[in-house]
């Protein structure tokens, strides 16, 4: 049994999270990266701020390249919504109301996370040679946060609904970040099979390593396409999240005998077989981006009917 | 380590005239090694552990919320086994007269006919709740969780300050400083044998348990919070998750056909026992204030038909009206037929005349208090404030004397606290958290000492300066 208002906290204090660990995976290796110069491509933080934020295509261009203004508004501005010292307050806010819910573990771990993103003097230490410390730090406490829910939270419903959350939230990542990547080139998979140009969206969702190891030959444009949409081993496509959604939704379903269970059942089934049944071969661009447009739009409905399922307590 | 001597016209815990009390020999030896820094870096160690455990209160600054911990001293305040059974005896004597009081004064008013407590005192009671005449409460229990304040004088004796018999705060500080000594002082902790204090929350929960007008194995408790941004809400998650009940507010909760449920993923679910953590005026905007949100329309209607049981009873604000207290003695012979084993602070009523003519000729060495007030709030002590603060106290008093009564200035004990790296006496309290189920009271052996950090001030509260410290309950003679 479990309060509507705590399964409330329990989706949101994991997907704040999640966006967190996400936006700072992204920033981290954008930042690493941006070091290196490569035969005249200019690189700049575009991607990101395309995915994580809401500001205006002129704002992102004139903010694009500036690594110092980038990194504060990312992590410290609170004007940012997307900031991580807005979401980490605001996932915080989420386990202060279902303390009694999650574990003191968790709880220890989401403040002390919240207290180093508020420290005193963070924004001076992005400007100088700390920035790179300052990010390893906060991906350190991502990691242990992450450990922590796993080795510590019981299995229950408490669970499921933390876990649903957190695969809505790297689904819709996932698709946002290589929407980022595939405008650029018009969504021809056939114009930039250039490594480096796919590399830091690989690196930003931890699949660079396997996907050398997976990958021979030169066609990367469409071996990262697949190993970021179709590839159900690894762990940030966007067929891994929705089958780990599918699997959490169920196993609340069967716990929770409510009336429009089946609906929201079927509508997850349709979803999850557009993305599964997709023969990646002989797909084009242009039905990739339909395909894109399609899961982000269902994944948000889903969302929604989801929330007002279980959470409509007001 | 450096440490002020106490001043002689107060009784010192640590220090008697002539020497250390044998109860802080141990103590007194361990520190006399440490330096100022080991003990500064004791006292940091001790604050990271409130910080990172989020047992913290935010202040609000240039739109900006900053995180401070209520303050804590690492020197702990140490209470012989003998003197612990005297508190005991004497708070388990207090707590039965008061639920008979209460519930004398919500049916018959048997003590009102005998004339030993006036009809127009309870009357002009402001937390006398004619909306809770007649109810029955399971097993005749009003004051299931109470904090009874305590004092030491100067003449080395316990007296009950007040009661607090509504929705006493603190306890989680009891148990989360024993927590933290644990850490900066694990061989002393180890060393002196100190009486447990960490089965509070299981002893809680059987209370609650046993309350449930459901006679069902295991029915569905919680505790009622008026949410995030109450000042105490860290204890009452605190306390959920020692008792592994669910948290709920006021919005969680809805009363169907004079029954309780609680909004869950799967529908609504029963309610049996609320320990509610909400003031009774804020409790349902259907009987008292209609624009309170924090509370549940028609909870009172559930409560009155026994379909669930409330904790503490609502209504109990009238035996803890600080102008009700000094009655207590005569409720203790009057119920009883015993004589108080903990004596009151003596305690002048404003509505007498004569009391207050004697008040009025020696205000400089009272203490006034408003009778609906806590926390420190509302508090005038006759020795600090101005000619102006007095002139303007007199004119509120006479304009409603029921508002007030004035007791003596008390020296409260002192016991040394870390200030600055060395140890100063402070003054202090003790608030041992009593629980009353139909078994009987049970006490643990501890309790929150409060703390008024400021040099010189008697004021403990947490919002006016105060802090807190360990209390330890040890077998130690003296």
């Amino acid at each position: 049994m479990m309060l509507s208002r705590i399964a409330d906290s329990l989706f949101w204090l994991n997907r704040y999270m999640e966006r967190t660990d996400g936006i700072l995976r992204s920033l981290r290796y954008f930042y690493i990266l941006g070091f290196d110069s490569y035969g005249g491509y200019s690189f700049n933080y575009k991607p990101l701020l395309q995915c994580y934020t809401g500001l205006s295509d002129t704002a992102i261009d004139e903010m694009s390249t500036d690594t110092s203004q980038v990194l504060r508004y990312m992590i410290t501005d609170t004007s940012n919504i997307n900031s991580m010292r807005v979401l980490l307050s605001k996932a915080r806010e989420n386990a202060r109301g279902s303390q009694d819910k999650i574990t003191k573990e968790v709880w220890e771990q989401v403040n002390a996370m919240f207290h180093y993103i508020n420290k005193g003097g963070l924004d001076k230490k992005l400007d100088g040679d700390e920035a790179l410390h300052v990010m390893d730090q906060l991906e350190k406490h991502c990691l242990m946060y992450n450990g922590i829910v796993d080795s510590t939270m019981p299995r229950g419903q408490g669970w499921e609904f933390m876990n649903v959350g957190k695969f809505i939230e790297r689904c819709l990542q996932t698709v946002d970040l290589l929407d980022a990547y595939l405008q650029p080139i018009e969504y021809d998979l056939a114009k930039n099979d250039d490594l480096v140009y796919w590399r830091s969206l690989l690196f930003s969702l931890s699949g660079y390593e396997l996907y050398l190891k997976s990958n021979r030959g030169s066609q990367h444009t469409r071996q990262v396409i697949y190993q970021v949409m179709f590839n159900a081993d690894f762990p940030r496509s966007v067929i891994y999240s929705l089958s780990r959604m599918q699997r959490y939704l169920m196993e609340l379903l069967e716990q929770n005998a409510l009336a429009s269970t089946v609906i929201l059942e079927k509508k997850f089934g349709r979803m999850k077989s557009m993305v599964e049944f997709t023969d990646p071969a002989s797909m084009d661009g242009q039905y990739l981006e339909h395909l894109l447009k399609e899961v982000r739009q269902q994944v948000w409905d889903f969302s929604s009917d989801f929330q007002k399922l279980f959470f409509s307590y007001t | 380590m450096q440490y002020v001597k106490p001043n002689l016209n107060t009784w010192d815990e640590m220090f008697s005239n002539e020497d250390v009390r044998e109860r802080y020999r141990n103590v007194f030896e361990t520190l006399k090694q440490l330096s100022g820094e080991a003990l500064e870096k004791k006292h940091l160690q001790a604050s990271d552990f409130f910080m990172n455990q989020g047992i913290t209160f935010t202040v609000y600054s240039d739109n900006q919320g900053i995180e401070r911990i209520f303050p804590f001293d690492i020197i702990p305040r140490i209470i012989t086994g003998k003197e612990w059974d005297q508190i005991e005896t004497g708070i388990k004597q207090r707590l039965k007269a008061l639920n008979l009081f209460l519930k004398d004064i919500y049916h018959e008013q048997q003590i009102i006919k005998d004339g030993i407590v006036p009809a127009a005192l309870i009357a002009s009671c402001p937390h006398f709740l004619q909306e809770c005449v007649g109810i029955k409460v399971p097993h005749d229990i009003y004051v299931h969780i109470s904090g009874i304040d305590l004092i030491r004088g100067a003449d080395g004796v316990f007296y009950v300050l007040e009661d607090n018999l509504r929705t006493p705060s603190g306890v989680s500080y009891m148990l989360e400083n024993r927590e933290v000594t644990k850490r900066i002082f694990p061989d002393l902790l180890a060393a002196n044998s100190v009486r447990m204090v960490n089965t509070y929350p299981m002893k809680l929960l059987n209370i609650l348990t046993s309350l449930s007008p459901r006679a069902v194995d295991q029915p569905n408790v919680v505790i009622l919070t008026p949410g995030v941004y109450n000042s105490a809400y860290y204890e009452h998650t605190f306390l959920a998750r020692q008792m592994g009940i669910p948290l709920v507010e006021g919005r969680d909760l809805v009363v169907d056909n004079q029954k309780v449920f609680m909004k869950t993923t799967s529908g609504l679910q029963p309610v049996d026992v609320i320990y509610r953590r909400i003031d009774d005026e804020f409790i349902d905007p259907l009987v008292f204030r209609p624009d309170s949100l924090l509370g549940v329309p028609g909870i009172m209607s559930a409560y009155r038909k026994g379909t669930v049981a409330l904790v503490n009873a609502v209504g109990n604000g009238v035996a803890d009206d600080k102008a009700v207290y000094s009655y207590v003695p005569a409720m203790i012979k009057y119920y009883l037929n015993e004589e108080p084993v903990l004596s009151n602070v003596p305690t002048y009523r404003m509505e007498n005349e004569d009391e207050r003519k004697h008040v009025f000729e020696n205000l400089g060495k009272m203490v006034v208090k408003q009778t609906n007030q806590s926390g420190g709030y509302g508090l005038v002590m006759g020795n600090r404030a101005s000619e102006l603060e007095l002139k303007d106290l007199k004119e509120a008093i006479l304009k409603n004397p029921r508002n007030f009564i004035a007791q003596p200035i008390i020296q409260l004990s002192t016991v040394p606290c870390l200030i600055d790296g060395k140890l100063e006496p402070r003054h202090i309290d003790l608030r041992p958290y009593a629980l009353c189920g139909p078994n009987g009271v049970e006490i643990v052996p501890g309790g929150l000492t409060r703390v008024a950090l400021r040099k010189g001030s008697l004021v403990v509260n947490s919002s006016q300066g105060g802090g807190s410290k360990d209390t330890w309950v040890v077998d130690i003679e003296e």
